[in-house]
């Protein structure tokens, strides 16, 4: 029924694999967050992403939408609100591609 | 076919457990309802090793003989043997003949080397007149030296020639643990080698044996050197394949979907004098399925028909997902009413597939309906159906059905398939469901449907394609 390209998934590209799941020196400004020195890209995604649930952090009459608060403000961007949709293209900003 | 069943797949040996009364100082009379050991001869059943793992041949002690609970910890071989001296001396009860071969099984599975275990071996004839090697203690130390990482065959050969020495020419039992063995180490060329050995020295393999070296060789080898080992047997030693050896042949070519090879496969069978069962048409069906070609399919089955060979659940589960998977669920639905008039009565198979093929249709509410129709005959959904149905659900753009029945799924704890989690993400998304989608996301990890990675890069692909699709201005 799945269409062959469908079930080829990012488990089989080496490449992209590795960018999600190795771990990374992180900044000192996720590192206050993380509370870890070194965490993969899927890892902090994870983190915050409980993080907002845990704190009740959606938007109550939009729950697309997330009020930060003080500490998740500090790791994006410094915005007040910010889309859920978005989230996975801000904590990449933390993940720059290393330099080759 | 032989297969080896997974309760008897692996029998972990450990003397300990069949041990299990380690009291040595028991006379023998204050256990009137243990029956002697000895009372049992150890007979070496001719058919019935097929059915078992090597291992097991020799090591099921089904009464624990009271002795010291002992394991071999070392490879060492003077520690065997001092070992062994003090179990001889330290029982008094009578001696069993599988008692030996279970220690020398026991040693065996921890040793580097054959020739400790044969030292071994020697060292208890000796030390222990009453012990008298049978058949099953040298098939210990054939499957010892099958499984050494060894890369050539002279361990094998060495264990072979003490055998013969001492009396006991290699059966066809013996040619299938070799082979067995070695097959399981993933060493098929050299079972291919000690197949053609066997052949001229002791004893050919039978069919079971033969088609066991088929099917490893079909796994891992190309076609041609599957049909030339084939071609060598019959011509050299006269061993022609049989029905089932065909079958795993023609299923083997129908994986790699080529249906010539299977077509002209089907042609030797015959010419061979084989009669084509159904067994065999099923596995071709199966091949056309994967092709799409449901005029095959039908052909296949009219061919049956044509033979008399009756065709059972699998054929028409086969035939049922062939026809929807081409297109032409009307013609399947037929078959529905067929297969209850031959007493089949359709199954979540065949219900799934025929919901597959209307989804593809895009008459999703028609596989909905058929949900309801397939309950009403008491016929249970599995995830797989559900699967199919959120699926179909999402490309037809049905978000409300499709939320309704993924809260069913939810609740029935039923695991979502990459396709399924995939489309249903996007509907949501498309929708502005974000927050849906990670609880979706959410579940997808909660209930290890799929791995972290892949569910994570779904939605971020998702969301990504979201973006883009908004800032181009295209309709969503």
């Amino acid at each position: 029924m799945l269409p062959q390209r469908m079930k080829k998934g990012i488990t089989d590209n080496p490449k992209k694999l590795a960018n999600l799941i190795d771990l990374v020196n992180l900044p000192s400004t996720l590192r206050e967050f993380v509370g870890q020195s070194q965490i993969s890209r899927l890892g902090c995604f994870m983190r915050v992403w409980s993080y907002i649930k845990a704190n009740n952090l959606q938007d109550p009459n939009n729950k697309n939408v997330v009020n930060c608060d003080e500490k998740l403000r500090s790791i994006l961007l410094g915005k007040p609100q910010v889309e859920l949709a978005e989230l996975p293209t801000l904590i990449k900003l933390h993940f720059p591609k290393a330099a080759k | 076919m032989g297969k080896v069943p997974p309760a008897l797949r692996a029998t972990p040996f450990l003397l300990s457990t069949l041990l299990r009364n380690p009291s040595p100082a028991l006379p023998d009379h204050q256990q009137p309802e243990t029956p002697t050991p000895l009372s049992k001869p150890h007979h070496f059943p001719k058919k019935i090793p097929k059915k078992k793992s090597p291992k097991s041949l020799t090591t099921a002690i089904e009464n624990p003989i009271p002795s010291p609970s002992i394991t071999f910890n070392s490879p060492n071989l003077s520690d065997a043997k001092s070992l062994f001296n003090s179990i001889i001396t330290s029982t008094t009860i009578p001696f069993d003949l599988k008692f030996p071969n279970s220690i020398l099984q026991s040693f065996a599975s921890i040793s580097s080397s054959i020739d400790d275990s044969i030292s071994l071996l020697r060292h208890m004839i000796k030390t222990c007149p009453p012990f008298c090697p049978d058949r099953s203690t040298y098939h210990v130390l054939l499957s010892q030296s099958c499984k050494s990482p060894n890369p050539t065959l002279s361990s094998v050969r060495k264990t072979l020639n003490l055998m013969v020495t001492d009396g006991f020419h290699p059966d066809k039992v013996t040619t299938d643990i070799a082979v067995r063995t070695l097959c399981n180490a993933d060493r098929i060329d050299d079972a291919v080698e000690l197949v053609k050995e066997f052949c001229l020295k002791h004893s050919p393999p039978d069919t079971y044996t033969y088609n066991l070296l088929i099917k490893h060789l079909c796994r891992t080898r190309t076609l041609s050197t599957v049909n030339n080992f084939i071609t060598e047997m019959r011509e050299s030693f006269e061993i022609k394949p049989d029905l089932v050896s065909y079958t795993i042949l023609i299923d083997n070519v129908c994986n790699r979907k080529n249906l010539r090879e299977a077509t002209r496969l089907l042609e030797l069978l015959t010419e061979d004098g084989f009669k084509p069962d159904r067994y065999v048409y099923n596995t071709i069906m199966k091949g056309y399925c994967m092709l799409s070609q449901g005029s095959e399919v039908l052909w296949v089955y009219k061919k049956m028909k044509e033979d008399g060979v009756e065709p059972d659940m699998v054929t028409y589960n086969t035939l049922i997902f062939g026809l929807s998977k081409s297109g032409r669920v009307k013609e399947a639905r037929k078959f529905l009413g067929v297969m209850a008039e031959t007493g089949h009565f359709p199954d979540e198979v065949t219900y799934t597939s025929l919901m597959n093929g209307m989804c593809r249709e895009g008459n999703a509410f028609g596989a909905v309906q058929l949900l309801e129709e397939m309950e009403a005959k008491g016929c249970t959904p599995n995830s797989c159906t559900y699967n199919t149905l959120l699926h179909g659900l999402c490309k037809a753009k049905l978000l409300e059905k499709a939320i309704e029945l993924y809260g069913v799924m939810k609740e029935g704890d039923m695991k979502l398939e990459t396709g399924s989690y995939g489309t249903f993400l996007r509907l949501l998304c498309r929708h502005g469901r974000i927050a849906e989608a990670y609880e979706v996301f959410d579940y997808a990890v909660e209930s290890k449907s799929l791995k972290d990675v892949a569910a994570y890069s779904t939605l971020e692909s998702t969301l990504k394609w979201l973006k883009k699709t908004k800032e181009q201005g295209l309709a969503i």
